[in-house]
């Protein structure tokens, strides 16, 4: 998406410019070319992803369009049989992702007003540290360490929440670090001018600076949902598949669209290969749904200019 | 104001989201009810209340339970069996860790120590009580290839553990092509296959190879494979890998076979070659004992049999269980569903997907094991 907007406006930019004279030949050829190579890296960026949008829904949108997809899950229904929907694991990645954004937005954002607004010295430096090295943690080391944590320290089931703890540890850093850039954007005049009026800091934060930032961050936090709801470790070492609905985050195993495409990654037979795709298709209808929900929701609450 | 516009398109979007969570139906009598074929509707006083009960490990059996889940799912209501086909290695290491109800293995608990862990110790002592093996499903391993024009073709153990621990490279070597007179064998390599994952399928096939040829196949019989080829992960992995592969080989189970609609080899084990069948397989199995103390059952096979008409790789899966359940809530849908499970009718419908049902011999005696579970 983005390489799309910046390859258009730049395009747009290079043909508005007003020629002045006639320009040196070199500067001319030197122009052209620059304009072909981008355009072969922007087809280069986007033919892999028509390749695989179009091998996804070319294998698995005919069992997108059977209304017991959308309603049914796979209980009773083996790799050789067609039948049954997905609504189980549809079920299962909106509430671990929801759940997780619930947990994961609060602490993200607080920490990035603080890293913003407040925090000056030792302890600031130490936190956004620590943000960068949870944003190099990879995926399956969260899970490893949640299942330490949870199962093998605990002595707890492996659960529906247990994964959403360890998809928070992927959330946090990303948005923290986009809020943060979001309200650094902020221009300080508009602080300084809500000082003026006598209103204290932590009002002008709520106020002013936060609204000003809204689709900003909002963004972030869509940024950081879309990474949790497509993650796959952690939930195969947490969250164990099961063919039925299962909306109990804290007893018993819990499906997702991950787990579900996992199931049967391997199997040979007609039908669960045609589950697989569609349910892969399923997983990036649902993250693009919720990224334009997301732009929506910036686009209402944003400040009116 | 913001922050209440805010609110309230939040509340839209969690009210949408808890409005597609109620919708949903579990409901698949339709799909069920057809892949159950002959068992439904029959006993239904013996049902549990509900429950759910968490099962993992052999992928070799993951057909097998899947059929056994989706019948006894219809008969009864309310119940929930979930099977993880991760592995025979780690459904037994889950089960340890009281992860699982029941775990799935190829092979039985072991009573002697590997890497500092006696299985069988381990088990009881999550348990609280002796852990039992329950031999559940046989099912024949197939020596599966993809060769170009080879329809028919005759291993002998030597043979093929001379391919598999990477001596015979060309599928027109002298060894392939002595037991195979009249078919033609392409001049191209051998590229053999091998579950990566700790697998019971490599064990029972492993000890085939050093129970039938003991001088060809050196190493011990084990979960990790160590002969020679590139690695896939699982059943259908190594089906998969072969079907996609000309020159392949691999072991697998039948079931994963016939699906991938591989080349099956027969076996010679010394009294002319045997195809694999229901029947040559039923005449193995029925020769194979059940060993073990009280209701800790073992299938003992006679991998070097030389009887005419056996076919030889066979594999046991057993379920594991806690012979007396850690959760007493769960005891009558695990006696339940292995009743079930080890019934006539469920174990003869197995035979259409590539598994042979128990003999009766060894059948009654499971079923007098998960009578005495409690």
């Amino acid at each position: 998406m983005s390489t799309l907007d910046t390859a258009s406006d730049r395009t747009t930019n290079a043909s508005s410019v007003p020629t002045l004279g006639h320009p040196a030949r070199g500067r001319e050829l030197r122009d052209q070319l620059a304009r072909v190579v981008m355009w072969l890296a922007f087809l280069l960026a986007i033919v892999p992803l028509l390749w695989i949008l179009w091998t996804v829904v070319s294998k698995g949108a005919h069992l997108l369009l059977q209304p017991q997809w959308w309603s049914n899950s796979q209980k009773g229904i083996t790799a050789r049989h067609e039948g049954g929907g997905a609504v189980h694991a549809i079920q299962g990645t909106l509430i671990q992702g929801l759940t997780t954004a619930a947990i994961s937005v609060p602490i993200g954002v607080m920490t990035a007003i603080y890293l913003v607004e407040y925090g000056r010295g030792r302890l600031a430096k130490a936190v956004s540290f620590m943000v960068d090295i949870l944003t190099g943690v990879p995926s399956i080391v969260a899970g490893l360490f949640i299942y330490a944590l949870w199962v093998t320290t605990f002595g707890f089931q492996r659960v529906g929440f247990a994964v959403c703890l360890a998809l928070v540890l992927l959330m946090v850093p990303v948005v923290v670090r986009s809020t943060e850039e979001m309200l650094k954007l902020v221009p300080n005049e508009l602080r300084e001018a809500s000082y003026a009026l006598g209103v204290p800091k932590w009002k002008t934060i709520v106020r002013v600076v936060l609204p000003t930032a809204f689709s900003g961050i909002i963004t972030g936090v869509l940024l950081g949902l879309a990474r949790v709801m497509g993650e796959t470790a952690p939930l195969l070492i947490l969250g164990p598949y099961t063919k039925s609905i299962a909306t109990d985050l804290f007893g018993g195993l819990m499906p997702t669209l991950p787990t579900m495409i996992n199931q049967d990654r391997t199997e040979s037979l007609q039908p669960a290969v045609d589950r697989v795709w569609a349910s892969a298709l399923t997983l990036i209808l649902l993250i693009l749904i919720l990224n334009l929900a997301g732009r929506l929701v910036a686009r209402l609450g944003s400040l009116k200019k | 104001m913001k922050i209440q516009r805010l609110g309230l398109v939040a509340s839209v979007a969690l009210v949408g989201s808890i409005a597609l969570t109620a919708c949903g139906s579990d409901n698949n009598a339709g799909g069920a009810n057809a892949s159950s074929g002959s068992s439904s509707s029959t006993t239904s006083s013996s049902c549990p209340k509900g429950g759910t009960l968490n099962g993992e490990g052999s992928s070799a059996q993951k057909n097998a339970i899947e059929e056994a889940i989706s019948s006894f799912q219809s008969q009864c209501a309310g119940t929930t069996i979930n099977y993880n086909p991760t592995g025979s290695g780690a459904g037994i290491k889950q089960f340890i860790a009281g992860q699982v109800d029941f775990a799935g293995s190829d092979s039985a608990l072991k009573t002697v120590a590997k890497d500092g862990v006696v299985e069988a110790d381990a088990a009881a002592k999550y348990c609280g009580s002796p852990a039992w093996n329950l031999p559940m499903v046989t099912g024949p391993i197939a020596i599966s290839y993809n060769v170009k024009g080879v329809s028919k073709l005759v291993l002998t153990p030597e043979v093929a553990a001379n391919i598999f621990t990477g001596k015979i490279t060309k599928w027109n070597d002298p060894a392939i092509a002595k037991i195979n007179s009249g078919v033609t064998l392409p001049g191209e390599p051998i590229k053999p296959f091998f579950r990566s994952d700790e697998s019971g399928t490599t064990e029972n096939f492993t000890k085939y190879l050093k129970a039938a040829a003991p001088t060809a196949w050196t190493t011990e019989p084990g979960k990790k494979w160590l002969g020679k080829g590139e690695g896939k992960e699982k059943s259908a992995g190594v089906a998969g890998a072969v079907k996609a592969t000309e020159g392949g080989i691999t072991y697998a189970e039948w079931s994963y076979a016939k699906d991938s609609n591989l080349g099956i080899a027969q076996i010679d084990n010394g009294a002319g070659p045997v195809e694999l069948t229901g029947a040559a397989v039923g005449k193995a199995v029925s020769a194979a004992k059940a060993t073990g103390q009280g209701n800790d059952l073992r299938l003992k096979l006679d991998y070097a049999t030389k009887e005419a008409g056996a076919y030889p790789i066979l594999l046991v899966t057993y379920e594991i269980v806690c012979s007396k359940a850690k959760d007493p809530a769960k005891a009558d849908l695990i006696k339940a569903f292995l009743t079930h499970f080890a019934s006539a009718d469920t174990q003869k419908g197995l035979e259409s997907i590539g598994y042979a049902p128990l003999p009766d011999e060894v059948r009654t005696k499971v079923a007098a094991a998960i009578a005495a579970l409690s």
